[in-house]
C-alpha cells in the first residue's frame, strides 16, 4: 500500500529564500545612484539567484538523491553573500553569483564522487602528494599579500588559494585512513599527510588555515581512535606550537595584543576590529537597510569581514539568525555521521560538519572579538571563487553521504518488506 | 560503530558549547557595548549621516534650548557664552572632539538611527528631510551657570549635583571650559584639557572624602565600633611610613564621631588596618570601585580601589583616601546620595526625555534604576547623622543651609603636578529632604583645604538648586 507523500515545509522554505533573493536584487537595482549597467546586472541576478536555488534545491535532489533541507540553507547563505556583495560592490557580486554556479558543479562532482568511488585507498595515495604539491605552489609562485603567502595567480582562472581545495583532500584522507585502520601505526599517513600541510601552511604564513586544518584533525583523530591521552597531548603539541608562533611571529602578537585591547591602537593595528564593532554597533538590532549604512570603511569587508557588513545592513537579529544556520548545517551534518552505516562515511561526514564548523567559529569569532583574529573565509559568503568552491564540495560530500545513507535505509526497508511477505519475522 | 558513535556526540556537544559560548558573547557583548561602539569618535557613520539628517534640539531641564540645527543646517549652541561653556562637556560639540558629550554619545536619537522603518517611509513619501529626535536633558542650565560663576577663577575641577531619589543629574559643570560656538579656540589649547569631562573622566585621589567608605566599612563588620575612643597622638607609624594629619593636627582622645567630623587621618588608617584590606576593599567594591560602569546614560571612567595587598603602608593610606585609590566625581557624588538615600545607589540619568520630530514622547527606554545597595539603612543613616554633625560642628561647617538639614565631607588630597605637592579640595554632600533631595561633590583642582573652598561651593550649589525648586 503506498501512503501520499507527506507535504514537507521545505517548498515553503525554498519559496521564502526565492522571494528574499528576488526583493534583495530588487531593492538594489532601484537604488537611485545605480547606474543603468548594474541596475540590469540586478535584474538579471533577481530572476537568477532564485532560479539556481530552486533547480539546487528542488530539481537537482530528484537526480542526485541529495538532502533538500541542507540545500535550501546551504542557498540562503550563498544568497545572503551575492545579495551583500552586490550592494557593495556589483561587479563582484556578480562574479560570486559566476563562483556560486561552479561551485554547484563542484557539488555535484562531490556527490557524484561518494555515490560511485569503489577504491578510496587508490585515491587517498594520489590525493596526498597531490595536497602537498598544491601547497607548495604559492610558496615557490606566489607573493606575499597581507603578510601571507597563500595565493597563487594560475593563468585562465586567475588568483587561486591552493590551501581551499586540500581542504577537501584533508577530510578525505584523514577520514579514509583513521576508518579502514585502527592501530596508531595504521593511522600514520593521515598523520604525517596532516603534519606537512600545517608546516606548508605555516611557511606561507596562513596561520589561520592551518588553526582550522589542526582542529578538524584533532576531531577527526578523537572521533576515530576514542584515544584521550593521545588526543590531549596533541592538543598540547598545539598549544605549545601556538606559544612557538605567538614568540616567533610578530604579526600573531599583534593580533592578540589587539584583541585583548583594540583600542589602544585605533588608527593602526587595532582598526579592522574597531571598525567591524562600529559597523555591528551601528547596524543596532534590526539594521540600516541593505545597501546602506558605510560598510566600506570596514578593511576587508567583503571577505573577512562580512560577517560586520551583514550586522550593519540586516542587523544584529539577522546576524544571529545567519549563525544559526551555520548551527543547522553542522547539526545535520552530525546527525548524518551518526546514521552513517560505515564508519568511512561516518568520519567523513563528521570531518566536513566540523571543518565548516570550526571556520565559520574561528571567522565569526574574531569578528566580534571573542577570539583574536585569523584571517580566514566566512563559509558560502565571503567573495572568493575557491573558497566558495571547497565550502560547496564539502557541502557535496554530505550531500553524497545523505544519499547513501537513505539508499540503506531503503535497502532495509525492501529486504524487511520481503521477508515479511514471505512470511519470516 | 556504537563506540565511534559516541565519540561523534561528544564533539558535535562541544562544537555546539562553541556556537552557545558566541552566541552568548555576541548578545551580551552588543547588548552593553553596542551603543557605546556606535557613538565612538572612530565612527565616521555619524559625521556623514549629518549630512543627509537635520540632527534634534537638545534642550535642558526647564525647556531652555542648549543645542539646535538652524535652516542652513548648520548646529548651534546655547545664545550667551556663559551658558554655553557651563554646559559645554554635558553637551559636546559638532565635531566629536569632546568624548561623550550628548552630541556624540546619544547621536543615535538626535540623527534618527532609531527611527523605526514606518517613520523612515513616512520622511520618504512626505519628500521631506529625515529629522533626528530632540532630546531633553534632566540637568539645569541656570543651576549649571550659577556653579560656573562660583568656581574659583582660574582654577580647574568639576561640580556635580544630582537628585539621589531618582539618580537625575541636575548639574555637571566641568571647568576649564571651552566654547562650542568657538572650536578653534578650544583646541589650540588642547593641553590645558579644556575638552575633557572632568566629572566624569576626572580620576582623582580622593582624600578625606573617602573616610565615608572606610566609616562604612568600620560600622558594618565592627561590631561596638560606634562606642569605641581613640587616641590620635598625630603620628601613626605603619610599617615604613608615618600617618600624619593635615597641618600636623593632635585631636587627642575622641569618639568616632568626633574623628569622622575632625577627619582625622590617624583613626581612620588605623581603622583601615584593623579592618584589613579584603573587608576595606569588599565595601569599596559594594559602592562601586573597580567596577565596569556601564550606564545607560553616560560614560563614566571606572574608579579604583587596589585590592592586591600590597603592604600594610598602602593599606593605612588607603584608608584615607590616599596611595592609589582614584575616583570620579561623579562616582563620588553617587556615594553622598547613597548615604542619604538609605544606602541606595542610583544609576545616574541623563536623558529626561526622547521627542520625536512630530511632537511624540518615545517611552523612555527605561526609568530610574538602583546601581547598587551599597550600605543597609542603618549604616547609611548613622554614616548621614555623623556626615550632618560635620556640617554642623565639624570641617565642612560652610556648607551648612539654615533650615535644611544638611551633611557632607571634606577632603584635601595631596597630589603633585610635577613640581610641587598640594591638595586637591574636595566635598562629597547631601541635602536630606523630601523636597530636595540633592547630593553634591565638589574639586578643585590644587585649591588647597576642602572645607574652605570646596564646601562653600558646594552650598551655592544647593542653595541654588533648592531656590529652583530642584
Amino acid at each position: 500500500m503506498r501512503k501520499r507523500p507527506v507535504r514537507t515545509p521545505i517548498r515553503s522554505l525554498v519559496a521564502v529564500i526565492m522571494l528574499f533573493e528576488m526583493l534583495a536584487f530588487l531593492l538594489v537595482a532601484l537604488h537611485p545612484e545605480r547606474q543603468e549597467t548594474e541596475a540590469l546586472q540586478a535584474l538579471g541576478l533577481a530572476l537568477c539567484m532564485p532560479a539556481l536555488c530552486w533547480f539546487s534545491t528542488l530539481i537537482l535532489p530528484k537526480f542526485l538523491h541529495a538532502d533538500r533541507l541542507l540545500m535550501a540553507l546551504m542557498n540562503f547563505l550563498c544568497g545572503v553573500g551575492v545579495v551583500i556583495l552586490f550592494s557593495m560592490v556589483p561587479d563582484r557580486g556578480v562574479r560570486q553569483a559566476m563562483f556560486y554556479a561552479l561551485g554547484l558543479v563542484a557539488m555535484a562532482v562531490c556527490i557524484l564522487l561518494v555515490r560511485h568511488v569503489r577504491s578510496w585507498r587508490a585515491l587517498c595515495w594520489l590525493i596526498i602528494p597531490a595536497g602537498l604539491a598544491l601547497l607548495v605552489l604559492p610558496l615557490a609562485f606566489g607573493s606575499w599579500q597581507n603578510g601571507a603567502k597563500n595565493w597563487v595567480s594560475v593563468p585562465w582562472l586567475g588568483s587561486f588559494q591552493p590551501s581551499e581545495v586540500v581542504k577537501l583532500m584533508l577530510v578525505v584522507v584523514l577520514a579514509y585512513f583513521f576508518s579502514a585502520h585502527r592501530t596508531f601505526l595504521q593511522m600514520m599517513p593521515a598523520i604525517v599527510f596532516t603534519g606537512g600541510c600545517l608546516l606548508l601552511l605555516m611557511l606561507q604564513r596562513d596561520l589561520g588555515t592551518a588553526l582550522m586544518y589542526y582542529f578538524t584533525a584533532l576531531i577527526l583523530f578523537y572521533a576515530a581512535s576514542g584515544n584521550v591521552p593521545l588526543t590531549v597531548l596533541a592538543m598540547g603539541g598545539g598549544a605549545g606550537a601556538a606559544v612557538v608562533g605567538y614568540n616567533m611571529f610578530a604579526h600573531v602578537k599583534v593580533r592578540v595584543a589587539m584583541w585583548r585591547n583594540p583600542w589602544s591602537d585605533a588608527l593602526g593595528s587595532g582598526y579592522q576590529i574597531i571598525q567591524a564593532l562600529l559597523a555591528i554597533g551601528s547596524g543596532g538590532l534590526l539594521g540600516v537597510g541593505l545597501g546602506l549604512g558605510e560598510p566600506r570603511v570596514i578593511p576587508a569587508y567583503y571577505t573577512d569581514f562580512v560577517f560586520a557588513v551583514i550586522c550593519e545592513q540586516f542587523g544584529i537579529a539577522f546576524g544571529v539568525c545567519v549563525v544559526a544556520v551555520y548551527v543547522l548545517i553542522m547539526l545535520r551534518g552530525l546527525s548524518l555521521a551518526l546514521r552513517a552505516r560505515r564508519s568511512f562515511l561516518a568520519l567523513l561526514a563528521l570531518g566536513c560538519a566540523a571543518l565548516l564548523g570550526v571556520q565559520t567559529f574561528v571567522i565569526i569569532g574574531g569578528v566580534i572579538k571573542l577570539i583574536p583574529l585569523t584571517g580566514i573565509t566566512m563559509p558560502f559568503i565571503s567573495y572568493g571563487g575557491t573558497s566558495m568552491v571547497s565550502c560547496m564540495g564539502l557541502m557535496g560530500f554530505l550531500q553524497g553521504i545523505s544519499s547513501r545513507v537513505r539508499e540503506d535505509l531503503a535497502k532495509d526497508i525492501e529486504m524487511t518488506g520481503a521477508r515479511e511477505e514471505a512470511g519470516v519475522s | 560503530m556504537k563506540e565511534l558513535r559516541r565519540h561523534i556526540r561528544l564533539v558535535g556537544l562541544c562544537l555546539m558549547g562553541l556556537f552557545g559560548l558566541w552566541m552568548l558573547y555576541f548578545c551580551y557583548s552588543t547588548y552593553f557595548y553596542g551603543g557605546r561602539w556606535f557613538a565612538n569618535p572612530y565612527n565616521t557613520r555619524i559625521s556623514s549621516k549629518k549630512q543627509s539628517v537635520i540632527a534634534g534640539t537638545i534642550t535642558d531641564a526647564a525647556g531652555e534650548v542648549l543645542a539646535y540645527t538652524d535652516a542652513a543646517g548648520e548646529r548651534h549652541y546655547a545664545q550667551d557664552e556663559a551658558t554655553r561653556r557651563a554646559v559645554s562637556h554635558v553637551v559636546g560639540d559638532d565635531g566629536a572632539k569632546v568624548a561623550n558629550g550628548v552630541e556624540t554619545f546619544h547621536a543615535q536619537y538626535l540623527l534618527g538611527f532609531n527611527s523605526n522603518v514606518l517613520e523612515r517611509l513616512a520622511d520618504v513619501i512626505r519628500g521631506q528631510q529625515q529629522r533626528g529626535d530632540d532630546i531633553q536633558l534632566t540637568i539645569s542650565a541656570e543651576l549649571s551657570r550659577t556653579i560656573a560663576e562660583a568656581f574659583p577663577e582660574g582654577r580647574l575641577g568639576a561640580v556635580v549635583v544630582l537628585n539621589y531619589r531618582t539618580g537625575d543629574v541636575l548639574a555637571m559643570v566641568s571647568k576649564g571650559d571651552f566654547d562650542p560656538e568657538n572650536m578653534d579656540e578650544a583646541l589650540a589649547n588642547e593641553e590645558a584639557g579644556a575638552l575633557v569631562n572632568r566629572a566624569t573622566q576626572g580620576l582623582y585621589p580622593p582624600g578625606s572624602v573617602f573616610k565615608i567608605v572606610t566609616l562604612a566599612s568600620a560600622l558594618s563588620s565592627m561590631p561596638g565600633v560606634e562606642e569605641r575612643t581613640f587616641l590620635c597622638t598625630g603620628q601613626l607609624a605603619v610599617d615604613r611610613s608615618v600617618v600624619t594629619d593635615a597641618g600636623d593636627a593632635v585631636h587627642g582622645e575622641q569618639t568616632l564621631v568626633q574623628a569622622f567630623s575632625n577627619s582625622c587621618n590617624n583613626v581612620f588608617a588605623s581603622l583601615a588596618l584593623d579592618l584589613g584590606y579584603q573587608t576595606l576593599g569588599l565595601t569599596a567594591q559594594t559602592m562601586g570601585f573597580n567596577d565596569n560602569f556601564l550606564f545607560r546614560d553616560l560614560v563614566v571612567y571606572n574608579s579604583s580601589y587596589p585590592i592586591d595587598d600590597k603592604s600594610l603602608d598602602d593599606l593605612a593610606w588607603s584608608g584615607v583616601g590616599q596611595g592609589r585609590v582614584l575616583v570620579t566625581p561623579l562616582h563620588m557624588a553617587m556615594i553622598a546620595g547613597a548615604v542619604a538615600n538609605d544606602g541606595q545607589m542610583m544609576e545616574p540619568r541623563l536623558l529626561k526625555a526622547v521627542v520625536t520630530p512630530q511632537g511624540q514622547t518615545r517611552s523612555r527606554l527605561s526609568g530610574s534604576a538602583v546601581y547598587a545597595e551599597a550600605m543597609t539603612p542603618q549604616v547609611a543613616q548613622i554614616i548621614a547623622d555623623y556626615m550632618v554633625t560635620t556640617v554642623q560642628g565639624g570641617t565642612a561647617r560652610q556648607a551648612a543651609i539654615s533650615g535644611y538639614r544638611v551633611g557632607g565631607k571634606t577632603g584635601s588630597a595631596e597630589a603633585s603636578d610635577d613640581k610641587t605637592i598640594d591638595t586637591h579640595a574636595w566635598f562629597a554632600g547631601f541635602v536630606q529632604d523630601d523636597e530636595h533631595p540633592l547630593a553634591v561633590a565638589v574639586v578643585v583642582e590644587f585649591g588647597g583645604s576642602g572645607g574652605s573652598v570646596a564646601a562653600p561651593l558646594a552650598r551655592i550649589a544647593l542653595e541654588k538648586a533648592i531656590s529652583l525648586g530642584l
